[in-house]
């Protein structure tokens, strides 16, 4: 009885907490079907029109595309960068090993609009091209630490003992990351690129500086589509947005 | 060289990487993409702000650490503090239930995920359409409870986005307290708020400041929250930084600065009294 | 063939290996013996080339193969805990060594053949996780052997397994291991497990050899007093020489006879261990001892009744224990006055 009464006065903290965390995207993907002109909740009816409008939208389908190719870029690039450097994390001997994971987290601790600025300075000097190139580097230092952690992590609980099984039945180091190791951690491996894909496509705070006309992503419009103008069709293109998202998550889950 | 099914001519390895490949080389490369493509522009925008050639070193930062500018450090800080503050109750509070009393912890957790999975600036749109004049709370209620474009308005979206960061690290290290320490509690005769207050929380206090640090520096560093849920009087050190950059590339480093430092001492203050590395290290 | 000379390994100050030497013919099936810690598993594992040793040689069939990487020495290596790969059918993971080696011969053969000697031809197509921990082992054998490598190696190959298993699993290594006629090192703790199916046994304790033999050489004729009371069981007596023809020994207040072949002037006369096995003990009733050479009279101090035999503590004046062998028909009870007798022939001097 008296655990009945407890678990009951959390009910309504739960309601609280999940309707913050779930509410806002369902308004999000109700609103993008409502008939009315202005994003409500569908109470009058359901209409695909703005989707319709979307796939129209010229503007709109190449920055689907150009989030696309970033954010695949990001996790392929991302992906290798930090299983290396996990890879020597773990089985390095180095003294300041600490210290310098934790520079391996700094992207994590400044904010994003610095590291846009910054990056932005310091591309022009390089005479880094604009557009993808830019937005792919300063993406992939935003979904390092990420794929790093995860990495790193499951390197960790790996058994090394695995790879002196490899070695004794006579694979060399190369042989045996190769066929033991890495299709061992695999699942890590695809879970932190995932997370460097999902990282860049919604990324918007550095991302907003270093975009051009001709290469501009999906979170940058929606931005811009809320501040001019209030329609369902920004609803319906952020849906989309989500749509991939989780397209994304399923075939990665498939694939480990 | 045999690779699974498949066996390559030997040369496939060049000798030049096998040599190098050591663990120590392996680090170099995260750590110097890290260098060129982030340390490097941001040290080169923090001696922007130092007035080279002008005579006075610091005087970028006369004008960065007055008035207006001042006075949005200040409210970043706090409304960082009270974003951390409401993330911390409600998400222990959360992270208890699932690890002690839910029945299904996995889709419990799962829920609690899955918004990570969508761009944070969907989320804030969310926040927004719900209680705009279209949205459910204005059709219900006439009124948006002063939500909309408002403080009320950046915390809770804040809130919203950041729960996940604040219940995950907090579960974990309720989670990965001993089931037995509970019980002995309990048999020792304690009441369950006394074993919480005696025994869980302070076990589970790494997680505690993981979540505190996690969730204070990302909202302490938010652009979109105050963007496109605050109004003018709540803009944060972000947007301000990104507003001054288009006319005054100096302010905009100075202030990068300034909060990069200010926010570095803050970790500092309280590295002194809850060991940040140890906690980091037991993610 | 096996040969280790000098080997020696140093973690930092930590001495693990201490001058290590022996040599193991081929076909032969040897065994490390030895408490934890004493040094056994790095042998093996500098043996195997897993861990670079600090001076020493290895060498394999003439060939020395101290500097050589693990993958190019052509071992097979049976692991604690199996290490077979989670992600790979029993199939693939025989198949992995076979592809490395690039064996010479048809691989799907080869893997057939051994499959059958360890008795999983039905679970070629599993994964090491739907297998017992029984069956995982057997595999793990196949694995290391299905490429034919010139030595076996064995790291606790019984260790975790339940004691009906262990026994079983000790004759198949030893039928396969004989059909197959490798030579095997093998690595242990279990004194019954080293001393029923080696040919030679190797003793290890902190990181020294201590003795090397065969099974009954180290169990009736220990060189060293660890060895002597590392295997099996014994009564130790502690004394110092009193007389040399017949050999005496003065021990727990009585005179000891030795066997007539030892010369007392060449031992150390101050203080001896003398050890003598319980079946060498017998005893009787305190009234039936009679005057026969090494006759003790003490009181049972404890019965263990093990189903076929029981076996006695039985303490003398002196406090000395004696361990013995009684029948698991009589009935012995704690106090008991008892008299232990020994012929001179079943002392062992150290």
């Amino acid at each position: 009885m008296m655990n009945r009464l407890r678990r009951l006065s959390f009910y309504p903290v739960l309601l609280v907490v999940y309707a913050i965390l779930l509410v806002p995207v369902v308004v999000v993907i109700a609103t993008s079907f409502t008939v009315q002109s202005s994003p409500t909740l569908p109470t009058n009816g359901v209409t695909l029109e703005w989707y319709n409008t979307l796939f129209q939208n010229f503007r709109l389908r190449n920055a689907m595309v150009v989030s696309v190719i970033v954010a695949t870029a990001t996790a392929i690039l991302s992906g290798i960068i930090g299983t290396i450097t996990a890879f020597g994390f773990v089985r390095s001997d180095i003294r300041a090993k600490e210290t310098l994971a934790t520079i391996m987290l700094l992207p994590l601790m400044i904010s994003p609009v610095i590291t846009g600025v910054a990056f932005l300075r310091f591309s022009s000097h390089l005479s880094i091209p604009r557009g993808l190139p830019r937005i792919v580097i300063a993406h992939s230092v935003l979904a390092l630490p990420f794929v790093f952690l995860i990495v790193r992590s499951r390197l960790l609980t790996f058994d090394e003992r695995l790879e002196d099984a490899s070695m004794a039945l006579g694979a060399n180091k190369w042989e045996t990351t190769v066929n033991v190791t890495i299709p061992i951690i695999g699942p890590a491996l695809l879970a932190g690129m995932l997370m460097g894909f999902v990282i860049s496509f919604g990324e918007f705070t550095a991302t907003q500086f270093l975009i051009t006309p001709q290469t501009t992503t999906v979170p940058i419009i929606i931005f811009n589509q809320i501040q001019t103008g209030l329609s369902p069709e920004v609803s319906a293109l952020a849906t989309t947005l989500v749509a991939v998202m989780i397209i994304v998550s399923v075939i990665g889950d498939r694939l480990g | 060289m045999k690779f699974g099914a498949v066996t390559l001519p030997d040369v496939s390895v060049p000798e030049w990487v096998r040599g190098r490949s050591s663990p120590k080389l392996l680090v170099g490369l995260g750590l110097g993409w890290l260098t060129l493509f982030f340390i490097a522009p941001v040290i080169v925008l923090f001696v922007e702000s130092l007035n080279f050639g002008g005579g006075d070193l610091f005087a970028n930062y006369r004008d960065a650490l007055s008035g207006v500018y001042l006075e949005t450090l200040g409210r970043t800080l706090y409304y960082a503090l009270i974003t951390t503050v409401v993330c911390l109750v409600l998400g222990y509070t959360i992270a208890y239930f699932i690890a002690f009393k839910a029945k299904r912890q996995f889709a419990m957790l799962a829920l609690v995920l899955l918004p990570l999975w969508i761009a944070i600036i969907i989320r804030y749109f969310g926040v927004s359409l719900f209680f705009l004049p279209t949205g459910p709370v204005q059709q219900l209620f006439g009124t948006d409870f002063g939500v909309l474009f408002t403080t009320r308005g950046v915390v809770i979206g804040l809130v919203s986005a950041l729960l996940p960061f604040a219940i995950l690290p907090m579960y974990n290290s309720i989670q990965s307290i001993d089931d037995e320490l509970i019980y002995a509690s309990e048999v020792l005769g304690a009441t369950p708020l006394y074993t919480l207050r005696t025994v869980i929380i302070p076990l589970s206090l790494s997680g505690v400041v993981a979540a505190a640090l996690f969730v204070y520096i990302l909202a302490a560093g938010s652009y979109l929250a105050p963007a496109l849920l605050g109004g003018p009087a709540d803009f944060m050190m972000a947007n301000v930084i990104e507003q001054s950059f288009t006319y005054d590339l100096d302010l905009a480093a100075t202030m990068s600065v300034v909060f990069t430092v200010t926010l570095l001492i803050l970790i500092g203050l309280f590295n002194h009294y809850a060991n940040i590395s140890e906690v980091l290290s037991d993610l | 063939m096996l040969e280790v000379k000098n080997l020696t390994k140093y973690y930092d100050d930590l001495l693990a290996v201490d001058d290590v030497s022996f040599r193991i013919e081929e076909g032969e099936f040897a065994t490390l013996l030895g408490p934890s810690g004493c040094g056994k598993s790095t042998t093996l594992h500098m043996i195997a080339g897993l861990v670079e040793a600090t001076s020493g040689t290895v060498h394999l069939r003439g060939n020395d193969v101290s500097d050589t990487e693990p993958y190019n020495r052509n071992i097979g290596l049976v692991f604690q805990h199996s290490a077979l790969f989670p992600h790979m059918t029993v199939k693939e993971n025989l198949r992995y060594g076979l592809k490395m080696q690039e064996f010479d011969g048809d691989h799907d053969d080869q893997i057939a053949k051994y499959l059958e000697m360890v008795q999983m031809t039905d679970h070629a197509d599993h994964k090491p996780g739907e297998l017992s921990g029984g069956q995982q082992r057997r595999i793990s054998f196949a694995r290391a052997l299905v490429y034919e490598p010139d030595i076996l190696l064995l790291d606790e190959p019984l260790t975790g397994l339940d004691r009906v298993l262990r026994e079983e699993m000790r004759n198949e290594i030893r039928e396969i291991q004989q059909e197959v006629d490798v030579t095997t090192l093998s690595v242990t703790h279990d004194q019954s497990e080293a001393l029923s199916m080696s040919d030679k046994v190797i003793v290890m304790n902190e990181g020294r050899k201590e003795q090397a033999g065969a099974p009954q050489e180290l169990y009736e004729e220990p060189e060293t007093q660890f060895v002597a009371e590392f295997l099996g069981q014994s009564t130790k007596f502690e004394g110092k020489v009193a007389a040399n023809d017949p050999p005496m020994v003065r021990a727990s207040n009585q005179e000891i006879q030795l066997a007539s072949d030892i010369d007392t002037d060449r031992l150390d006369g101050d203080s001896l261990s003398l050890y003598v096995r319980p079946e060498k003990i017998n005893i009787s009733t305190a009234e039936k001892a009679n005057g026969t050479s090494n006759t003790f009279v003490g009181t049972v101090s404890h019965v263990e009744y093990l189903g076929h035999r029981a076996e006695l503590e039985v303490t003398l004046d002196d406090e000395t224990t004696v361990t013995a062998f009684g029948n698991a028909t009589e009935e012995y009870a704690v106090g008991d006055e008892i008299a232990v007798q020994f012929d001179p022939e079943g002392v062992t001097i150290v």
